[in-house]
């Protein structure tokens, strides 16, 4: 048997990469226990468990693969997502042949019938792009708040509540960064089971602090999208997390010239389709995701015509040139890593510059941690004895005395009454209670040091002229300048 | 040219009938015939003079189009009545100027406790009033000079969305905006105000060419929401919306957002990403129609008032969330019932919201609008389950904690546990990345943030020092601030 459960690595990446159909895909051979149990589509409705299939219920069986749109409308894109967690088999959405958990599991939730791409959640996808042991989790404890005090068929908490306790998730994204084939990148997925992935603050927070992250380190980004739109119950809130996150994936694209890639999975609709969904240098998509604006009922509505069945479906926008490739999921992390692969090798490869102000802050319950560790490092050298310690430890990492000139600098604007040079770094770490203070004020004077540094930037903008012309040197050694 | 090629092609320049006769030549004509070709000529020219300026001149059945909502007809009623006994008094010749003087007060009265006590569904219906002032109205009404200009260059013109350059002030503006009908044709001409995306490129077009000459740009946003259809979608109505929000992102120049009518969702925020958000006293701005939300979460249409009282669309809660910056206030009885009282506030609110970004550098302006956006949304940095932050922030300030072991406060064990796995995971994966150097391309940053967090604390120290000294100096008599920081320092 043909397993692809592993890391299929660069050499097949090449099939996939070029717009490949899902029929294309080589079919697996069934395994010899499944054979005596591929039932008879039609024998197999009245056997169906009603409880175990909620979103299957309506739909007619198709026996062998079938092309898009044979099925009904409705069941395509299951409005109530099917648990797969529990139980040992469950039923393709489009073709209804059996799957038994864990051989679906082992081959990335695509079913052996009809290549369909069976939903995952967020973290079998992080377990498949990734590769074990290097990821790392970013803002796991953010939550949501309930900014308009909704309350409709059921008050917003509660939906809440009920949406984290069965996903076990805070909200409907992970964010974090780790290793694909090596490669070190910042990677964001969403979680359709919650809520229908919609997008509200605390997704819209997690992405922008993850963008922000990746362009300061220059990681390249990747977001796998899978959204229903924004959530209503955080109303306008929802909306401006559209424009913050767009906000931030300017920065990283276009002042920083870094790569952001964007994996369409099914479904992804409305306000993520409308921001970061379609902003990537790249876009990939999954074969037969329903990718789309506004919903295909709206749009039959308004304009009263029959729409095509692959409307909307992920080789309808491939079509109309609104997507770069349709990569079939065995495939995805192959052909990810050859396509960063490109970019890395890329020999007029510029380097670009962060705008004042939009770094990452610190955030979160790990920042007071780190601050305190290095203070403990610091005060530990001190005491070994030497006069400037944390100078002379650092001495050779430039970064750290620019840190400490511009530092510095903004003193003596900013504070006249103290005198430049007096304030040592040294100096102040020999002040235990500043400390306490300087925690619990730390984050509303990021924004005022930012402003003063700005005015300085600005002064010295002025005098630095902005367009130098240089002359590349004949042979380029192959690293970024 | 064609025409003497013809007639030189013949023998002797004798016109054949397949000539067409467009010009008439004055000569051969009599004197009669003359006359009526000049006047004939006039008139042609005339006609297609009005035919382009009647898209933007009065509404010619405007009078048969006012529309009355249903809360303000009793308002009507009275103001119809004082019109009935003026008209009866003047035929009559009978002097009832008191009458007519308390009936008037009344109206006023009337007027004053319904527009000052709207609802959120009043506001709604307000906003969405035929008659209400559009985009057009509103920038020939506060422009010295305008002159609209079209096209996404890219095959298709939107009429939507209008962009064009136009003067107040004397300062040049860019002005772009989604424009709705006064009439039903002309709301089928302008697709109700819904851009499709050739309307979104073409006004990112325009809104680069502020960009490259420098004009401050005024968007003005009254759109129910972008087309839903099927040739919008093949177009790309998602990525046309999603490139806009990008680069408005991008511009070096303010950018001034007036919401004048309904802000319907994306399709409005793709010309909203400002650096000030202004609305008017009776607009809403919405994340999904009340409709929509109501179909969606209650599951029935009926349920569209609930929905416009949940979702918090008024202008005064939108300021409250911090999502709109100014609330332009309307005459007494909307913009609709008396327009020309309403645009003197909407230049002044934009020219004042100019001015104060007039001293501003490109650089300042950019991180304006990031941070405006950047600081919008409502979140817990720790867990708090079911949206209960209020109760969870008094246990977390009532609850002894404990410690990790570099003194981090944390509410118990597990999450003491939970931020040092954490932070050791963090040193770990800078270790990685620095082998790693070679896939990332690592920016330029400003001088002083490569480590995060060294600074911020050093700036802190600096920060508490400040304030303990200036504390220090309020107390006493102003002592030499050296000579306070080593006392600090020493005790």
């Amino acid at each position: 048997m043909m397993s692809l459960k592993s890391s299929v690595g660069p050499s097949l990446a090449g099939k996939a990469c070029h717009g490949a159909n899902a029929q294309v895909l080589p079919r697996m051979a069934v395994p010899a226990p499944l054979a005596g149990t591929a039932v008879r589509p039609s024998l197999a409705v009245n056997a169906v468990n009603p409880e175990k299939n909620g979103a299957y219920e309506g739909s007619p069986i198709v026996s062998g693969p079938i092309s898009v749109g044979a099925m009904d409308k409705d069941s395509k894109g299951s409005s109530k997502p099917v648990d797969r967690s529990k139980g040992l088999w469950t039923r393709c959405d489009k073709c209804g042949v059996i799957l038994y958990i864990k051989h679906l599991k082992e081959h990335h939730h695509i079913c052996f019938g009809c290549n369909y791409h069976l939903k995952m959640s967020s973290q079998e996808r992080i377990d498949h792009m990734i590769d074990p042991g290097s990821w790392r989790p970013f803002d796991e404890t953010l939550s949501p708040c309930d900014p308009l005090d909704f309350v409709d068929m059921k008050p917003y908490p509660d939906r809440v509540r009920d949406s984290q306790d069965k996903t076990g998730m805070n909200d409907a994204i992970r964010t974090g960064t780790g290793l694909l084939h090596g490669i070190p990148v910042a990677l964001a997925v969403m979680e359709f089971g919650f809520m229908g992935g919609s997008m509200g603050s605390v997704v819209g927070e997690k992405l922008t602090r993850l963008i922000e992250y990746a362009t300061q380190e220059g990681l390249t980004l990747l977001v796998v999208c899978t959204s229903g739109g924004a959530r209503m119950q955080e109303g306008i809130m929802s909306l401006m997390q559209m424009a913050k996150i767009s906000g931030a994936l300017h920065v990283h694209q276009n002042e920083a010239n870094l790569l952001y890639i964007s994996i369409l999975t099914s479904p992804t609709t409305g306000g993520v389709t409308a921001s970061f969904g379609m902003l990537g240098d790249v876009i990939i998509a999954e074969p037969q995701a329903i990718i789309g604006f506004a919903g295909r009922r709206v749009i039959e509505q308004t304009l009263r015509e029959e729409l095509p069945d692959d409307f909307q479906t992920a080789e309808y926008l491939l079509d109309k040139g609104l997507l770069d490739l349709v990569v079939p999921r065995s495939f995805l992390k192959g052909a990810l890593f050859e396509i960063i692969d490109f970019y890395k090798n890329a020999p007029y490869k510029r380097r670009g510059k962060i705008p004042f102000g939009v770094q990452r802050g610190t955030y979160g319950l790990t920042a007071e941690e780190k601050m305190r560790r290095r203070w403990r490092e610091w005060s530990s050298a001190g005491s070994n004895g030497s006069g400037t310690p944390a100078l002379a430890a650092a001495a050779a990492d430039p970064s750290y005395q620019d840190l400490v000139a511009s530092f510095q600098q903004v003193c003596s604007s900013a504070a006249e009454s103290l005198t430049p040079g007096e304030l040592d770094v040294a100096d102040l770490v020999k002040e235990p209670a500043a400390l306490n203070d300087a925690v619990s004020i730390s984050r509303d004077s990021v924004i005022e040091w930012m402003e003063a540094q700005e005015a300085l930037l600005g002064k010295k903008e002025q005098q630095q002229p902005e367009f130098v012309f240089r002359v590349k040197p004949a042979t380029y050694s192959g690293r970024a300048v | 040219m064609a025409l003497a090629q013809g007639l030189t092609k013949r023998a002797g320049g004798v016109r054949s009938a397949s000539v067409s006769r467009r010009t008439v030549n004055p000569v051969r004509c009599s004197v009669f015939s003359a006359k009526n070709a000049a006047q004939r000529s006039a008139e042609v020219g005339r006609e297609w003079l009005e035919t382009i300026l009647s898209r933007f001149g009065p509404a010619t059945d405007r009078a048969q189009n006012i529309t009355t909502l249903d809360f303000e007809k009793p308002l009507s009623e009275l103001d119809k009545r004082i019109k009935e006994v003026r008209k009866v008094a003047e035929e009559n010749g009978v002097d009832v100027s008191s009458q007519i003087g308390e009936l008037e007060s009344r109206a006023q009265q009337l007027r004053k406790e319904t527009y000052s006590r709207l609802t959120p569904t009043q506001r709604l219906q307000v906003a969405r009033h035929p008659n209400r002032p559009t985009c057009l109205d509103i920038i020939l009404n506060i422009t010295d000079k305008f002159v609209e200009l079209h096209g996404d260059r890219a095959g298709l013109d939107d009429p939507a969305i209008v962009c064009g350059i136009g003067s107040m002030d004397g300062v040049s503006f860019m002005f772009i905006g989604h424009q709705k009908g006064r009439n039903t044709k002309e709301n089928i001409r302008r697709n109700f105000g819904m851009p499709q995306p050739n309307g979104y490129r073409k006004a990112m077009r325009f809104m680069r060419h502020a960009n490259k000459f420098g004009l401050p740009i005024v968007t003005f946003v009254d759109t129910p929401g972008a087309y839903a259809g099927k040739k919008a979608e093949e177009l790309g109505q998602g990525e046309a919306i999603a490139y806009n929000l990008r680069e408005m992102f991008g511009l070096r120049v303010p950018v001034i957002s007036v919401v004048i009518g309904e802000g319907g969702s994306g399709g409005a925020l793709a010309i909203g990403c400002a650096n000030k958000n202004l609305i008017m006293e009776n607009s809403v701005y919405y994340v999904a129609s009340p409709e929509a939300c109501a179909a969606i979460l209650w599951k029935s249409r009926s349920a569209s008032n609930q929905a416009t009282e949940a979702l918090r669309i008024t202008a005064d809660q939108l300021v409250r969330l911090e999502v709109m910056d100014e609330v332009i206030p309307e005459p007494l009885g909307g913009a609709h019932s008396d327009p020309v009282a309403a645009f003197p506030a909407i230049k002044a609110a934009i020219l004042s919201t100019f001015r104060h970004y007039e001293p501003m550098s490109e650089r300042e302006i950019q991180l304006d609008r990031y941070q405006k956006f950047r600081k919008l949304g409502q979140f817990e940095e720790w867990v708090v389950r079911g949206a209960d932050w209020r109760n969870v922030r008094s246990e977390r300030a009532s609850a002894a904690g404990v410690q990790t072991d570099a003194g981090t406060w944390a509410l118990n064990e597990a999450e003491a546990a939970y931020i040092e796995s954490s932070v050791n995971a963090d040193e770990a994966w800078d270790a990685t990345l620095v082998e790693k150097a070679d896939w990332t391309n690592k920016p330029v940053q400003p001088p002083g943030l490569g480590r995060s967090g060294v600074m911020e604390m050093a700036v802190s120290m600096v920060e508490a020092r400040r304030r303990k000294q200036a504390a220090a100096g309020s107390r006493s008599t102003a002592p030499a601030p050296a000579a306070a920081a080593k006392q600090e320092a020493a005790v």
